[in-house]
């Protein structure tokens, strides 16, 4: 039995919705990336019925959407396009759009009922670009509701806080670690203490390691999901190398802004117990990422003791989860 | 159709060549925010292009210039309506008693307002999906299912929220 409220992560890499069925939570997703192939008429789009290949024309032109996008540009040597780049809606690309409704619609379906609520994932405002988030919010709450749901934004780190943290009374620091930005939040029982992202994520690991090793960055995304291991030592790679290098890069910059960021708020006088620590998202899947997230948290003098530094259950699918906990909660289930 | 102020926008980074968000906000005035705003749908319809936290003038935009489609704005008509609007506020201040400090006087204290954006408008956003051709809903999402767990998060959560709700009310709990 379908039960009312969904909630949906909508990030740089993949666009996914979570929605409970009986005693089992559906995840529906699409990855968040095309790539525009040549195109000869209806042959090509049989060919690739047949085949399951996603693909959308428009204007003549052919793109190839999802995991296929990633082979085909691998196979080009040539980098995919995306509809979001940093989390929000991407200026710069033409088919932004079109694109991310029709992901989201496909994730998402028809609502269960007209009305139904649904929390999306928002990223908090970030701290080293400028940007804001409000264009990105209203586009997609809009895109929500013309399809028939109420929409209700709801922060990333939040959602995996509601995910992952519910033994700590929702009190912890939820880390997401995506492909376009990484999202942070401090909360003491469900109510955000700070929320802040940053630029420097998954992408950024992947376009530097692919200057430095002279590869596509899509290829260094293919290898980094697919192989790449952060405990392994002895020979490396090239690229297993750069890889590790920037990952360290990456988790300094975030516990230091962390860092700064706790500093400003005072410590958390109110709070007595060790904070506990989420990791989640994409970049933080490669095996031994919470080791070295710990190892570079013990090099940091943080203003608050810290508790538990874990991975989140399902790093791919906690934000959605997290989003449909407050759908469930607020559509007034249990 | 442009507006008056994308058409603004446009002129400006025209005659700049390159701008940031900044730089066209001292030019056309507005919140940096609603500026933002429109420079991110010129950029979507090809007016703009944006690289280096720079937007330039984009193929769309180009061919507006030299085709004059910019919407001519009636600056004469403009000016005389606000003349009007800031005649009838000032006849309607001069009812109103104010406490003026003169030039030069000391002020103990004086209340700053923040500006508040207000974020709670609705946004209304077409389909543009539905202009593609795709197999996209044939094949459907990929689909995982998991054991769910989140019975307990639900019911504490919905808890949490109902003391605050009686905090905010001013009860005990």
């Amino acid at each position: 039995m379908n039960e009312g409220g969904k909630g949906i992560d909508i990030g740089t890499v993949f666009v996914k919705c979570a929605h409970k069925e009986g005693d089992k939570i559906i995840f529906g997703s699409q990855r968040n990336a095309f790539f525009q192939v040549e195109y000869a008429g209806g042959f090509t789009k049989k060919i690739f019925d047949d085949r399951m290949i996603k693909y959308v024309v428009k204007d003549d032109k052919l793109y190839v959407i999802g995991n296929d996008a990633l082979q085909f540009a691998n196979l080009f040597n040539k980098e995919t396009r995306r509809s979001l780049s940093n989390g929000v809606i991407s200026p710069t690309e033409e088919e932004a759009l079109p694109i991310v409704e029709l992901l989201i619609k496909s994730a998402v379906s028809e609502p269960h009922y007209q009305g139904e609520i649904v929390y999306f994932s928002i990223p908090a405002e970030p701290l080293d670009a400028d940007f804001n988030i409000i264009y990105h919010i209203k586009t997609i709450e809009g895109f929500l509701k013309t399809l028939g749901y109420t929409p209700k934004p709801i922060n990333e780190g939040l959602a995996i806080i509601l995910s992952e943290l519910a033994d700590k009374d929702f009190t912890g620091i939820g880390i997401s670690f995506g492909g376009g930005m990484v999202n942070v939040c401090l909360s003491f029982m469900s109510v955000p203490i700070f929320k802040f992202s940053l630029t420097k994520a998954g992408d950024w690991i992947d376009q530097q390691v692919g200057m430095a090793v002279g590869e596509a960055a899509s290829r260094v995304t293919a290898i980094k999901e697919s192989s790449f291991d952060l405990t392994k030592v002895g020979t490396l790679s090239k690229i297993e190398s750069a890889l590790s290098i920037h990952y360290n890069d990456l988790i300094e910059y975030v516990i230091e802004n962390i860092k700064q960021e706790l500093e400003k708020v005072g410590g958390m006088p109110g709070i007595v117990k060790p904070i506990s620590i989420v990791l989640s998202g994409g970049t933080s899947l490669p095996e031994g990422f919470s080791l070295r997230f710990k190892q570079i948290l013990g090099q940091f003098k943080l203003p608050v003791s810290v508790g538990e530094t874990r991975m989140a259950a399902q790093p791919l699918n906690s934000v959605a989860k997290g989003a449909l906990i407050a759908a469930m909660a607020e559509e007034g289930h249990l | 159709m442009l507006s008056g102020t994308e058409a603004d926008i446009i002129n400006a980074v025209a005659r700049l060549r390159k701008a940031t968000k900044d730089q066209i906000r001292r030019e056309v005035g507005f919140s940096s925010d609603y500026i933002e705003f429109l420079c991110r749908y010129l950029v979507r319809k090809g007016y703009l292009n944006f690289s280096n936290k720079h937007y330039s003038i984009g193929e769309v935009g180009i061919k507006t210039l030299l085709t004059e489609e910019t919407p001519e704005i009636d600056r004469g008509l403009i000016k005389e309506i606000t003349a009007e609007v800031a005649g009838e506020i000032s006849n309607e201040l001069k009812e109103t008693k104010m406490t003026v400090a003169r030039i030069g006087q000391k002020v103990e204290w004086m209340p700053e307002e923040k500006t508040k954006i207000k974020t709670d408008f609705e946004l209304p956003v077409e389909d543009e999906s539905l202009v593609l051709e795709s197999n996209i809903n044939k094949i459907g999402p990929n689909l995982e299912k998991e054991r769910s767990d989140i019975d307990e998060s639900v019911r504490l959560f919905k808890k949490i929220q109902k003391i605050f709700k009686k905090i905010q009310r001013g009860g005990r709990t």
